[in-house]
């Protein structure tokens, strides 16, 4: 491969804006500029997020009242939530790294709308400004769980009213960057990408997408219907005046139904990008990963369209229900399959982006059977409403879509900054996350099984023990935390020289510099190979640097 | 409802419902009409201690002279054909479950709200709920009253818990309460999901009487639900459903349709 030499202090797209100064980067079109506004702003909601789990935590680390009252645990918990699933899990992959690598992984110069891609983060910003200023405002923090569920959220008189507005703008910003990749991946693959050669992340992109743009105006409507309700008082949800407070559950599990695959597919392209790199091995299985993408989503539509057109809940409708949730089953299980299978007999480098990978399939593999636990023990042992399902999703969730997070960050951040982190140091915050992580969550599925409720801030004093562990499990995390966001940082403001290439890729962001030129790519290339194909590479490991 | 949901959620969404459960709405009670159906928490007002009801034997019995320990208040009416039953279904599954000694300290008092109810429903009733606990729970530790309109509306106006009849039924929360041992209302809970756990501590803070505000969960309701009602939202979802699967197969099909955009090799897309 010959490379043109390129140093990081050739700032490519980092380098002068259109505007000056913060400008160059609020205003403009560029859609590596908008990835990494979409970056900051969901890291700042992260850090923010993680602070107000570790206060909820804090309060539980003695029974009775510790640091806050009731009410303000409630708060707590529903903001934190609230921050996680909308500002953060949501938004996370697709807009910050989708926005920075489909359109390079499609070998083109940016998304088919630059402007309306602007505007969507615009709009996120506004969501995330709201959501947070109901925090300070109004009649207090809302309280209702981050399900915002009614009756309760119609007649609580805390601030619901604005973060359901906050909901609804967030809504609409990932409608439209949904849209956005759509048409992009239709219209601008360069010439040679084929369905057949599209990366794995741009397949689960797509898939979302799709996901996105069906599911995501249902919410729209329910949060205009709760917002007309707290302030026209019509009474769809009073069942004082014939409405019906289940009804609203219903919708919002139209949404949040399929808003779960939302939140773990491009996890699940992003591992798969980093595992056929650090094992130089080709996916296994690539058609049954793009496909077991497109039928996650694909079921993810079916119980939409489902609640939808038939109304209320009969028991075929659960039938229904439950077959659907197997069958989602049933790609996840074939996409860990085929990354164990992609490892087996690889070449494998345990680099930093990997052994995040790694904890992925493990931790994501727990909150997954967990999840089958929760099903079939519901009628025996009552654990739906405790610290067994807190700990299930945040595995799940945190566990999955987090990890994969952090494991895009270091493995695309020298290729954004053109600069390397600190290795030995990325290697230890993984361990200490990794430790910490599962010290904090598995004693909270373990206080489940006993029957520890979930939230509330108080308990009976036999469960002190594995409180405090799990308490002091979260220091150990948010201090991994810390170890590994002061290391990123420090390595892209003063890391030495990345290079082009530096884990040896095949997609086409490491065949342009780093940091990317703000054009992407000097002639638009031409593929001629699929993006996975290592049939050429000796498998020698200084063929990487 | 509740498990219903949960087992459709198994996948992780499940995680989210909050068990599907409920949330409580705790209003300053001049925000709700008495007569409006739902729950005004009154927390640390007492319950009036002089009412007199009539037991499973007919024999008329003094609240007074039954609350002497935490009790647990579950206001129902036993021929209700819907949630009642559940409620006292999930009390007898997670009563021998909870962690302290029934009878010694705490008991669970059922109270019909149907002042046409009488001695045979309140055994019948009684009769089932401790055949579910197979004999796990002491005789006499869960009573099951019914009484006259007047004191019935004392009661439950004092606790907040508004009902209102409908023909033979009634449309009212489902949400039952502790009090301490001399009547201080110390917390409600809300839903048919008892967890015993919830139930300890509830029984712990009444013991010491504490006085917490409720587990936020939704309120659920026992009403004869008439779909038809809702039927117009419905009809707004279904509309906006089609709307939007059409809007969508249209998009995929221009776009499948006009392909890959034909470009020019320097000219920025
Ligand atoms: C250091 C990191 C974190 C800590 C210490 C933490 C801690 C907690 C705790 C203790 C609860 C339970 C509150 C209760 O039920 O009483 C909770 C709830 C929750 N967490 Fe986290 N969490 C963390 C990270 C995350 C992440 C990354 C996500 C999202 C992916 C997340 C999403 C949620 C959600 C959705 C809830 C439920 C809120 C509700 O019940 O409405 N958390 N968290
Ligand atoms: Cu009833």
């Amino acid at each position: 491969m010959s490379t043109p030499s390129v140093t990081a202090s050739d700032r490519g797209f980092l380098g002068d804006g259109k505007y000056p100064g913060i400008f160059g980067w609020i205003l403009s079109t560029d859609h590596k500029r908008i990835g990494l506004l979409y970056l900051y702003s969901t890291m700042t909601m992260f850090i923010i997020g993680v602070i107000l789990g570790l206060l909820v935590r804090l309060e539980l680390i003695a029974p009775g009242k510790t640091i806050v009252s009731a009410d303000t645990y409630n708060a707590l918990f529903t903001l934190h939530g609230v921050i996680m699933i909308f500002l953060f899990i949501i938004p996370g992959i697709p807009a910050a790294f989708g926005n920075l690598f489909l359109p390079i992984h499609l070998g083109a110069r940016d998304v088919s709308f630059p402007r309306l891609n602007l505007f969507s983060w615009w709009l996120y910003l506004t969501g995330a400004i709201l959501a947070v200023t109901s925090l300070f405002t109004g009649g207090g923090p809302p309280d209702t769980g981050w399900t915002f569920y009614v009756p309760f959220s119609v007649q609580t008189t805390t601030n619901v009213t604005l973060a359901v507005v906050a909901v609804f703008i967030l809504g609409f910003s990932s409608i439209l960057t949904g849209l956005n990749f759509i048409v992009t991946t239709h219209r601008l693959r360069a010439p040679g990408i084929g369905w057949g050669r599209l990366t794995l992340f741009v397949w689960t992109l797509y898939a979302t997408a799709w996901v996105q743009v069906l599911a995501t105006p249902i919410l729209g409507i329910t949060v205009a219907l709760i917002f007309l309700e707290r302030v026209l008082d019509v009474g769809l949800f009073d069942p004082a005046r014939g409405g019906d407070p289940i009804m609203y559950q219903h919708l919002f599990w139209i949404y949040s139904h399929p808003a779960v695959y939302i939140m773990i597919l491009p996890g699940m392209g992003v591992i798969s990008e980093i595992i056929p790199v650090f094992a130089r091995k080709h996916i296994f299985g690539y058609w049954a990963m793009a496909l077991s993408g497109l039928a996650i989503a694909f079921a993810g539509s079916l119980v939409w369209a489902h609640h939808m057109f038939v109304s209320g809940m009969s028991d075929t409708a659960i039938l229904v229900f439950s077959f659907l949730t197997f069958i989602v089953a049933i790609p996840s299980a074939i996409k860990v399959f085929n990354w164990v299978a992609t490892l087996y007999k690889g070449s494998i480098s345990l680099e930093p982006p990997l052994l995040y990978a790694l904890s992925f399939i493990f931790l994501f593999s727990i909150g997954g059977l967990t999840g089958l636990i929760l099903g079939a023990a519901a009628t025996d042992i009552h654990v739906t409403d405790t610290d067994f399902v807190v700990g299930h999703f945040h595995y799940v969730m945190f566990g999955g879509t987090g990890m994969a997070f952090f494991g895009a960050l270091h493995y695309w951040l020298p290729k954004v900054y053109g600069r390397m982190y600190d290795k030995r140091v990325a290697t230890w915050a993984w361990g200490i996350i990794f430790v910490g992580f599962n010290l904090l969550y598995f004693s909270m599925m373990v206080l489940g099984l006993r029957g520890m409720p979930r939230r509330y801030y108080d308990y009976v004093p036999e469960f002190t023990n594995l409180n405090v562990l799990a308490t002091v499990g979260s220091w150990i995390l948010a201090f991994g935390l810390v170890v590994m966001f002061i290391n990123l940082i420090r390595g892209m403001i003063s890391g030495p020289d990345a290079g082009m290439n530096p884990w040896g890729g095949k997609t086409l962001e490491w065949t342009i510099p780093s940091p990317p030129p703000t054009e992407n790519f000097a002639e638009i290339p031409v593929v001629t190979t699929g993006p996975y194909d290592y049939s050429d590479e000796v498998l020698a490991p200084e063929a990487r640097r | 409802m509740t498990r219903r949901l949960s087992l459709l959620l198994l996948c992780g969404l499940l995680a989210f419902s909050g068990g599907a459960g409920a949330v409580p709405f705790s209003l300053p009670t001049d925000q709700v009409p008495p007569r409006e159906v739902g729950v005004s928490e009154h927390l640390g007002s007492k319950i009036p201690l002089d009412l007199t009801f009539s037991d499973e034997n007919g024999a008329p019995v003094r609240l007074g002279d039954l609350v002497t320990l935490p009790t647990v208040i579950v206001p129902i009416y036993y021929r209700c054909p819907n949630v009642c039953n559940f409620l006292q279904g999930a009390l007898a599954r997670a009563l021998p479950q909870v962690r302290r000694t029934p009878g010694k300290d705490f008991q669970v008092i059922s109270i019909s709200f149907d002042e046409t109810e009488g001695l045979a429903d309140a055994r019948q009733s009684r009769a089932i709920y401790y055949q579910a606990m197979q004999q796990k729970f002491p005789t006499g530790a869960w009573r099951f009253l019914t009484g006259e309109l007047p004191a019935i509306r004392k009661l439950t106006d004092a606790a907040g818990y508004h009902f209102r009849r409908e023909g033979n039924d009634f449309q009212h929360p489902v949400a039952i309460f502790v009090v301490s041992s001399d009547g201080t209302i110390s917390r409600y809970l809300y839903g048919t999901s008892i967890l015993p756990m919830d139930l300890t501590l509830a029984l712990v803070e009444a013991a010491e009487g504490r006085v917490s505000p409720a587990i936020r969960k939704v309120v659920q309701f026992c009403f004869s639900y008439d779909p038809q009602n809702s039927k117009y939202v419905f009809n707004i979802f279904r509309v906006s459903a089609t709307v939007i699967l059409l809007t969508a197969g249209m998009l995929f099909a221009f776009l499948a349709w006009t392909g890959r955009k034909p470009r020019e090799p320097e000219s920025k897309p």
